[in-house]
């Protein structure tokens, strides 16, 4: 699986990004990195499997780095060790439970050396998970509520949440379809039963007009506002429809709002989502001065996609990409 | 270090609690000034205390109708700092964005606060602490609880004043639902409105209990609130050291009951005062500044038996 997805794509060549990918975002991964191998959300605090990802797929993406093949071996020696007996990962070290960084936490390894076992496991335990709203107790007690009123969810379709037990989500199904649709060609109609669900659930949130938010187009009738980082996930899973009419309306959502995303975090997954989807940058804010106000707090996983951002395409995320590939 | 939190103690046994509330025209009035006098008035022991500000921050807001509003929270930094806090933080956890960020940014809080990298804390990527619940309302035992909250000497919810579509009201102790953080539960935090709003509500407010809350009620919002309700002009701001009892003066000024709020109704056993009789006010009484707000048809059955609704509600 690790070579299927070493090939990059050119990366862009405007000098400020290439700087600021140089200059800021690599020097302050790698500096970042705890000593056991993994990154924290902040640095200097505990490692946890989502920064740790997150970082370890930005660093994956720089060719010519010398430090950093060491610094991704001891991030996926450490993600391997903290992988719970079920396949899963915990969102915090201690935690008992697994939850939705175990498909990060693949994404991250399957293009790691010695990690096809690991994944194959995370994997297995998604597919197992269940959100809980499409219980039938729960379908019935919604229909004796009549919370229909409330929320116009297709309740029968399962994607995927954030922790057991509770309810789908857009992100944490979108990042959990990037994963499992790659790996669904040779696992078996379950999985693949599975992926057309997750797909339907992402359509069926869908705000009016376009775009996504964390999976709520309607409250009361009230059409939900999208947002750039749902609407991003949510289209970069829904790839392989990408002449469907909702794809286009999102995307053109996501190009207008570009130019004014405040926020660093959004504005890098709405780049990695508007470069592999193939459309046309906007002119939009610039990295360097979004950073000069408040070092993008130091959240780790802000600097990592802001480096995923600016570096070459990245191919476990494009559907074609992957299709190249198979087998 | 964690937190030494307020203890639990029987109704019968709690003191009289203080509420006061101000009239505040504007966001443009003296501010600093209201919020330093009112807070002198109640002797807070936060002289070379850390103290939090956890506000309201739940979505992108350039207009500053959804969130505590930035005026506000600067105004009670600076209030805290002129009373000798060692150090004031303001912190939130947004539920429903993850991108903290771009909220902070499109309120505009650091042209309010100045450089916000050592004073604002995002909460949902705080450093955890596995933390035992205090009571047992719900079935959630234990919560990650971020570090900064729990390491804080003296913490004040800062809600704003609005209706909610579903817990009929977001004051001062909803407000506390931003402490619980999305790394650990997600965007938003599911487990909490599976385990039960209300009484995870009861259960987070129980182990951290805040020490003060300043409810921005100057302008607020009903309706459909958090996020998509009308902003209604107010005019108040509410303080107290009892947030249970701060909550309950404020739905009396939105005329409703909070008798009738359930997370409120089952605090007033637990946690604060919710008797009228129960709590002393300062400053203006309710019905000089009470100004009704409108809910969604679901929630018809809080208002107060005696108000009426307002126009187009």
């Amino acid at each position: 699986m690790a070579n299927r997805l070493q090939d990059a794509n050119q990366a862009p060549s405007n000098p400020a990004d290439e700087s600021f990918l140089n200059l800021v975002c690599i020097p302050f991964l790698l500096r970042s990195q705890n000593p056991d191998g993994g990154w924290g959300y902040h640095p200097q605090s505990p490692s946890c499997v989502e920064p740790t990802s997150w970082s370890l797929l930005a660093l994956n993406s720089l060719p010519d780095v010398p430090q950093v093949r060491p610094a991704l071996d001891r991030a996926s020696d450490w993600l391997r060790t903290a992988q719970s007996p079920d396949g899963s990962w915990p969102s915090q070290p201690g935690l008992a439970e697994g939850s939705w960084v175990t498909a990060s936490a693949c994404l991250a390894l399957q293009s790691q050396p010695d990690s096809d076992a690991a994944v194959s496991r995370g994997v297995r335990w998604l597919c197992r998970q269940r959100p809980s709203e499409g219980r039938i107790w729960w379908r019935f007690l919604h229909w004796v509520q009549r919370s229909s009123a409330v929320v116009r969810h297709n309740l029968s379709l399962p994607g995927w949440s954030w922790t057991p037990g509770t309810s789908s989500w857009v992100e944490p199904t979108a990042i959990s379809l990037i994963l499992v649709r790659g790996c669904s060609k040779d696992a078996g109609p379950a999985m693949a039963r599975r992926c057309r669900q997750a797909t339907a659930l992402l359509y069926d949130r869908m705000c009016p007009g376009g775009g996504w938010n964390s999976g709520n187009p309607f409250v009361y009738g009230v059409p939900g506002e999208p947002q750039p980082a749902p609407t991003a996930w949510a289209l970069l899973a829904l790839q392989d429809h990408s002449q469907r009419a909702e794809n286009q309306e999102s995307l053109r959502w996501l190009a207008n709002i570009y130019p004014r995303i405040s926020g660093p975090g959004s504005l890098a997954l709405t780049r990695i989502c508007l470069r592999t989807c193939g459309s046309a940058l906007p002119a939009g804010p610039e990295f360097h001065a979004l950073h000069a106000r408040n070092e993008f707090f130091g959240d780790v996983s802000v600097y990592a996609w802001v480096a995923l951002s600016l570096g070459s395409l990245q191919p476990w995320l494009s559907w074609s990409a992957f299709d190249a590939r198979q087998p | 270090m964690i937190r030494d939190a307020n203890p639990l103690i029987h109704p019968f046994a709690r003191p009289l609690s203080r509420v006061a509330i101000r009239r505040t025209k504007s966001y443009q009035s003296d501010l600093a000034s209201i919020i330093y006098e009112t807070l002198r008035e109640f002797a807070l022991p936060v002289q070379d205390k850390c103290v939090l500000l956890k506000p309201n921050l739940v979505a992108l807001d350039e207009h500053a109708a959804i969130n505590t509003h930035p005026a506000v929270i600067a105004a009670a930094r600076e209030s805290f700092l002129r009373l000798g806090a060692r150090a004031v933080l303001v912190g939130d956890g947004p539920a429903l964005d993850r991108d903290s960020e771009a909220i902070v940014e499109s309120m505009r809080l650091r042209e309010f606060l100045g450089p916000l990298q050592r004073i604002f804390v995002d909460l949902n990527v705080d450093a955890v602490q596995a933390t035992a619940l205090r009571t047992r309302a719900s079935a959630l035992r234990q919560l990650y609880l971020p570090a900064t909250v729990l390491g804080a000497d003296f913490v004040v919810s800062m809600p704003r004043l609005k209706t909610h579509h579903w817990a009929g009201v977001t004051l001062s102790m909803k407000n506390m639902f931003g402490v619980v953080p999305g790394s650990c539960y997600g965007w938003p935090k599911n487990i909490l409105h599976w385990a039960g709003i209300t009484r995870a509500l009861l259960d987070i407010n129980s182990t951290i209990r805040p020490d003060f809350a300043i409810v921005d009620g100057i302008v607020g919002m009903e309706g459909n609130g958090p996020l998509q309700g009308t902003p209604k002009a107010c005019g108040v701001l509410v303080f107290g050291d009892d947030p249970v009892a701060v909550d309950a003066s404020s739905c009396r000024i939105m005329a409703l009951s909070p008798e009738r709020i359930e997370h409120l109704h089952r605090a007033g056993h637990l946690l604060g005062h919710l008797r009228e009789d129960k709590i002393m006010q300062i400053g203006e009484n309710i019905a000089a500044v009470r100004t009704p707000f409108a809910v969604i048809p679901a929630f018809e059955k809080l208002r107060l038996p005696s108000s009426t609704p307002p126009s187009g509600s």
